[in-house]
């Protein structure tokens, strides 16, 4: 379930990432580099809601130093952990986003993009069935009907009255069918696993 | 006992898959194969990347590669991750076994590999790493059943290997003696380009027939990651029925679909270069990747004029060292389209191999790149080999006049030929050859997996005895070398004579007896032959003698037999016996030494080739 969320937004960075692979003009990239953080702000509230709800509230600040955590929710933080290094390692997510965007030119930044969308892209289709939730173009007015799921809708505007609803189509929302994330082997008892391991080469 | 699955496993140079028929059902999919897919991942692909990583002892923690069927062990790292990480640790990875098992200068038992490199404490043989690839996909296959309950035994089903047409005996029994190693039990062995047909007819369905007629010469051009392979398949009438038969198999050319990104990668780099960008080796490898996903987008969509690539540096700033450049068609059709599928004639065959005095020893990788050239060879030669039967001459028919033997209809297969424009060159390049008349194309699918497909198809044939079979038989003939007793010359080798013990054609299942020769042996001791082999000379008769072996055939391997002392037989006895040749149902070519006054016969074996 965690990972679905935290897919959604993943999902949100590469997509916006995508935004900037068609048009190479100037503009366009700010406003998909407003996207991509907010995308960031997104996925990084995931991951502390997801804390927040896991362990009971504790007004203790937390030592930096590794603590004993009930094994099953370890298991689910190193999963975690392990689908980020997957996006890091065919896509480079993690350093596309650690890295400071402000100091480089659109035409820098529209490099890296490619190689984000190329690696996360795939990460995407060979691990997820990914599809649109609504089909119909945007903009144009679309029914929702009775019965809809509620997760796969967020009906904003003025909302009055029962199902079926007449609306527009903001966005066609996403949804998937269908997980394969790779089995985890091993998982070390005191530590997560690397985002990225550092990497040396020897002569 | 009847039959309840068919397993059809194509063991490629660079990637292997698997594909099943449930006999009981007649449903056939291609088996997911569980691999590792980077270090404490495991996951399942349709394909296995055939490459061993050899770790080392500290490289990764250990548990991070254990496969569900093997509790404790791990053996070495076989699949996708073997072959990226491989990419980045050249000296622990070991790849292209298969082209390494035909290769007539090593020893394909001896631990030879990874190929030169010094960094590893124990090397695998060729032998062995064929072996583990066909365990990991017997172990996947087993795993697979029994994890969605239906818990097959292999004894239940009918197992079908694919080789390389192109493959000698040497190298096929080798391949059937590692997939018994492998606990596969005896195998059918089935050449990849029949198995493409196989694929082909069963996904046309009852509508095969109509799509081929008689007097069709089928070419099936197989071009894979590393190596091109090529048959033809003669289509005649008889009684009514269509029936089909292999005439003509390819040479063994390391040329392929990994050639192709090469190429384009290296043109980009100089490219880059004369820009002033320097890349990395692992940028290089980056761009390798980058290079072949633009030519498939490019290929793809005819309306783009060219691709962007984008060259990530290896460090953690994406923004500062993302190297960009772009792959437009002018480049990609100079490369690809001009450089291997060159509008060459039909008489332009590939150059020779430079015989520098120093050659640098590995795998006999092409020296010419251009496949049209091969192509045409491969036309010449065949042309040649139905030329030198009656009975093949009469499959064929008129075709058998000109330069080469011109197909009517060619059947792509291989990852290279999912490319429209490729195949659009090659039909043009046919035509061309063909004096301006078309070529038809049989429409192919899935060309990666065509092979396993079909594999499992032939070996659902074979067990319910229904369906269409390719008449084919042994590929090539086979001689054994007789020394000519000649007075002695200084600076004078005498040829040897070769005797023909199996014909090409031989069917599946067929005994031989060479009555008109017989060799003495010595009980007690062994006795070696020499053993040569040729495709193209399909009108050599068993028992037919040719005086020099190595001026028109190649040398295959040694052959060894030792006859173990009898009771009734002295030791030190010389003990009169003839060749007796046996190619078994499964297409495996077993030769026996038969004494002249018993039943009794001595099995030879294939001696593994050194130089």
């Amino acid at each position: 379930m965690r990972v679905v969320l935290v897919l959604a937004g993943v999902l949100l960075v590469a997509v916006s990432g995508a935004v900037l692979v068609p048009a190479a003009e100037p503009v366009r990239p700010f406003l998909s580099a407003a996207t991509l953080g907010l995308a960031m702000l997104v996925l990084i509230g995931l991951f502390l809601q997801r804390r927040e709800s896991a362990a009971p509230p504790k007004p203790v600040a937390e030592p930096v130093r590794p603590t004993p955590v009930p094994p099953e929710a370890h298991r689910a933080d190193a999963e975690i952990v392990h689908f980020l290094a997957m996006l890091q390692d065919k896509g480079r997510l993690v350093d596309f986003l650690m890295d400071d965007i402000n100091a480089y030119s659109d035409a820098q930044v529209g490099a890296a993009a490619r190689v984000v969308h190329a690696g996360c892209k795939g990460v995407l289709q060979e691990h997820f069935r990914i599809n649109p939730i609504r089909t119909e173009q945007e903009g144009s007015t679309v029914q929702v009907p009775a019965g809809y799921a509620a997760e796969e809708y967020r009906l904003i505007g003025k909302l009055a009255g029962a199902a079926p609803f007449s609306g527009v189509l903001v966005h066609r929302g996403w949804r998937t069918d269908m997980v394969k994330l790779p089995e985890l082997l091993r998982r070390a008892a005191d530590r997560l696993p690397a985002i990225a391991p550092a990497e040396v080469e020897l002569k | 006992m009847t039959a309840r699955f068919s397993l059809g496993i194509d063991l490629g140079t660079s990637n292997c898959a698997m594909a099943l028929v449930d006999l009981e059902t007649d449903r056939t999919e291609i088996l997911p194969i569980p691999q590792i897919l980077s270090a404490n991942q495991l996951g399942e692909k349709p394909a296995l990347a055939s490459a061993a990583y050899l770790p080392h002892p500290d490289e990764f923690p250990p548990g991070s590669f254990r496969l569900p069927w093997n509790a404790g062990e791990e053996p070495g790292i076989i699949g996708q991750f073997a072959r990226d990480h491989g990419a980045l640790v050249p000296d622990r990875v070991a790849i292209s076994a298969k082209s390494w098992l035909s290769n007539p200068h090593i020893d394909p038992k001896q631990r030879t590999l990874p190929w030169r490199s010094d960094s590893v404490e124990e090397k695998l043989s060729p032998f062995e790493c064929s072996r583990r690839y066909l365990q990991h996909l017997r172990d996947s296959f087993l795993h697979t059943a029994e994890s969605r309950g239906t818990p097959w035994d292999l004894a239940e089903g009918q197992v079908v290997v694919t080789v390389p047409a192109s493959f000698d005996e040497v190298a096929r029994s080798l391949t059937a003696e590692a997939a018994e190693a492998a606990g596969l039990g005896h195998v059918t062995l089935l050449e990849e380009p029949q198995a493409a047909f196989y694929a082909w007819s069963a996904r046309a369905g009852r509508q095969w027939r109509d799509a081929v007629a008689p007097g069709d010469v089928i070419l099936v051009c197989d071009v894979g990651g590393g190596t091109a392979d090529f048959s033809l398949i003669a289509v005649t009438d008889v009684g009514g029925n269509l029936e089909l038969e292999r005439i003509s198999v390819g040479e063994h050319i390391l040329l392929g679909g990994d050639n192709m990104d090469l190429a384009l990668a290296y043109t980009l780099q100089v490219r880059l270069e004369a820009e002033g960008k320097a890349l990395d080796a692992w940028q290089f490898l980056a761009l390798v990747h980058a290079a072949s996903r633009a030519k498939i987008t490019l290929f793809e969509d005819g309306t783009l004029p060219e691709a962007p690539i984008a060259v990530p540096s290896r460090g953690s700033s994406l923004f500062a060292k993302t190297i960009a450049t772009a792959l437009d068609r002018a480049l990609l059709s100079q490369v690809i389209l001009d450089g291997f599928f060159a509008r060459t004639a039909v008489d332009d065959l590939p150059r020779e191999a430079r015989r520098a005095g120093l050659q640098e020893f590995g795998l006999p990788y092409a020296s010419d790149p251009v496949i049209s050239k091969h192509l045409a060879r491969f036309l010449t030669r065949s042309l040649q080999n139905v030329k030198a039967s009656d009975k093949l001459g009469a499959l064929v028919g008129p075709r058998a006049a000109g330069p080469a033997l011109m197909p009517t209809a060619v059947l792509f297969n291989g990852g290279v030929f999912k490319a429209e424009p490729i195949r659009a060159r090659v039909l043009e390049l046919l035509a061309s050859w063909n004096g301006g008349q078309a070529v038809r194309e049989l429409a192919g699918f899935e060309p990666d997996l065509a092979v396993a497909h079909g594999a499992a198809i032939y070996g659902q044939h074979r067990a319910t005895g229904k369906g269409m079979r390719i008449k084919a038989g042994t590929s090539r003939s086979y001689y054994i070398g007789l020394e000519a007793s000649m007075l002695a010359v200084p600076g004078f080798r005498p040829p040897v004579k070769a005797l023909c013990v199996v014909p090409q054609g031989m069917q599946e299942g067929t005994e031989l007896l060479i009555e008109d020769r017989t060799f003495g042996l010595v009980t007690g001791q062994a006795a070696e032959f020499r053993f040569f082999s040729s495709a193209v000379r399909s009108g050599d008769m068993p028992g037919q003698i040719l005086p020099d072996a190595e001026r028109e055939l190649e040398e295959t391997s040694l052959l060894e037999v030792e006859l173990t002392a009898l009771p009734d037989l002295p030791a030190g006895q010389v003990v009169p016996v003839r060749m007796e040749s046996v190619v078994t149902e499964l297409g495996t070519l077993e030769l026996w030494m038969k004494h002249t006054n018993s039943d009794r016969r001595w099995k030879i074996e294939f001696q593994v080739r050194t130089e």
